[in-house]
């Protein structure tokens, strides 16, 4: 093997580092799409014996939106093998002692049971926040393109913005602002 | 791959110092041929030696043959390499023409021990476009890109998605 096909060979299988930001999205959708990529199944030179995956850190997880009453309907079951040892928990409640939990748990749900799936998961980083520890930011070149957008809020009502925006008609006189 | 490979192990397809391509040397160096005269299970081997065995050594100078008689003894059929390698095979109960077949067929062999060959074709150029590699395709925009990114960046700034 001469060099350039060894130096090919490296870049082929150099591990690419990709950003997710959470921000309003739901862990169960994107969960299979981070999965993805920490599998390597979006590159062209996947096969299951590659060690193709990429590293993926994602942020804003405290942030993650749950479909319809998913937060105080979805359960998580853990037994500590015990007995009397079984605890269930709502997914606010994981959320608030753990704001990474869920979306961790997802991804890990979403890939296969085999033996290479705790080092899979070892790839992942999550941050509640968008504050990223500055030797994994300098890694980062690449960015997962959220699947859902993210919704824009109504401005503070106080704010110079609002009271400029254009209105249809001006209030009664009589009509009391709460 | 089937189970009974996986403690066979894994080659590509080769040839012992470019063999075949301008000239062609036999890796055969040696057969021993050991046969029983009295026996019925060498009766084969020895119409072989009878009538056969000097037209194959004239056919293959590049061969030695030795013949051994073995007294009460199963015929068999060594055959040594030049990578020193050396095939084993009974030809026990066979007939003339299948120990000639046999032995014909130890003359072609390169002595490479057997294994389970990763692709049936061997290539030093797989792809003539290059390998695929994270570069291909990547716009360059994202070299300067500040991360993490907006929202609003273009579309086509996220190429893995």
């Amino acid at each position: 093997m001469s060099a350039l096909q060894r130096v090919t060979q490296w870049q082929t299988f150099a591990r690419t580092w990709h950003l997710f930001d959470a921000r309003w999205q739901n862990p169960f959708e994107c969960s299979s799409l981070i999965a993805k990529h920490l599998q390597g199944r979006h590159k062209p030179i996947y096969h299951p014996l590659n060690d193709c995956g990429d590293m993926v850190v994602a942020i804003n997880t405290r942030h993650i939106a749950l479909a319809s009453d998913e937060w105080i309907k979805r359960v998580y079951f853990h037994h500590t093998g015990y007995p009397g040892g079984a605890t269930w928990t709502l997914a606010w409640e994981l959320h608030d002692k753990d704001p990474t939990m869920i979306l961790k748990k997802a991804v890990y749900s979403a890939i296969k049971n085999n033996l290479q799936r705790r080092t899979t998961m070892q790839r992942l980083f999550l941050y509640p926040d968008d504050k990223i520890p500055d030797d994994i930011l300098a890694n980062i070149t690449n960015q997962i393109r959220s699947p859902r957008p993210v919704p824009t809020p109504l401005p503070d009502p106080a704010s110079e913005e609002f009271q400029s925006f254009p209105r249809i008609a001006p209030f009664p006189e009589d009509y009391v602002l709460k | 791959m089937s189970n009974s490979h996986l403690f066979m192990s894994a080659g590509w397809v080769t040839a012992p110092l470019n063999n075949g391509i301008g000239r062609y040397s036999g890796q055969l160096q040696r057969v021993v041929i050991k046969f029983c005269k009295t026996h019925g299970c060498s009766r084969g081997v020895r119409e072989f030696v009878e009538s056969n065995l000097i037209d194959f050594s004239r056919q293959n100078p590049g061969v030695a043959v030795y013949v051994k008689p073995r007294r009460h003894r199963a015929p068999t059929i060594t055959a040594e390499y030049c990578n020193g390698e050396r095939g084993y095979m009974h030809v026990s109960n066979m007939s003339r023409d299948e120990v000639y077949k046999w032995l014909s067929h130890q003359t072609t062999q390169s002595g490479r021990e057997f294994c389970r060959y990763r692709k049936f074709w061997r290539t030093e150029t797989p792809s003539i476009q290059g390998v695929w590699s994270p570069h291909t395709f990547r716009d360059p925009r994202l070299n300067l890109a500040e991360f993490p990114m907006v929202s609003t960046a273009p579309k086509d700034w996220f190429r893995f998605c």
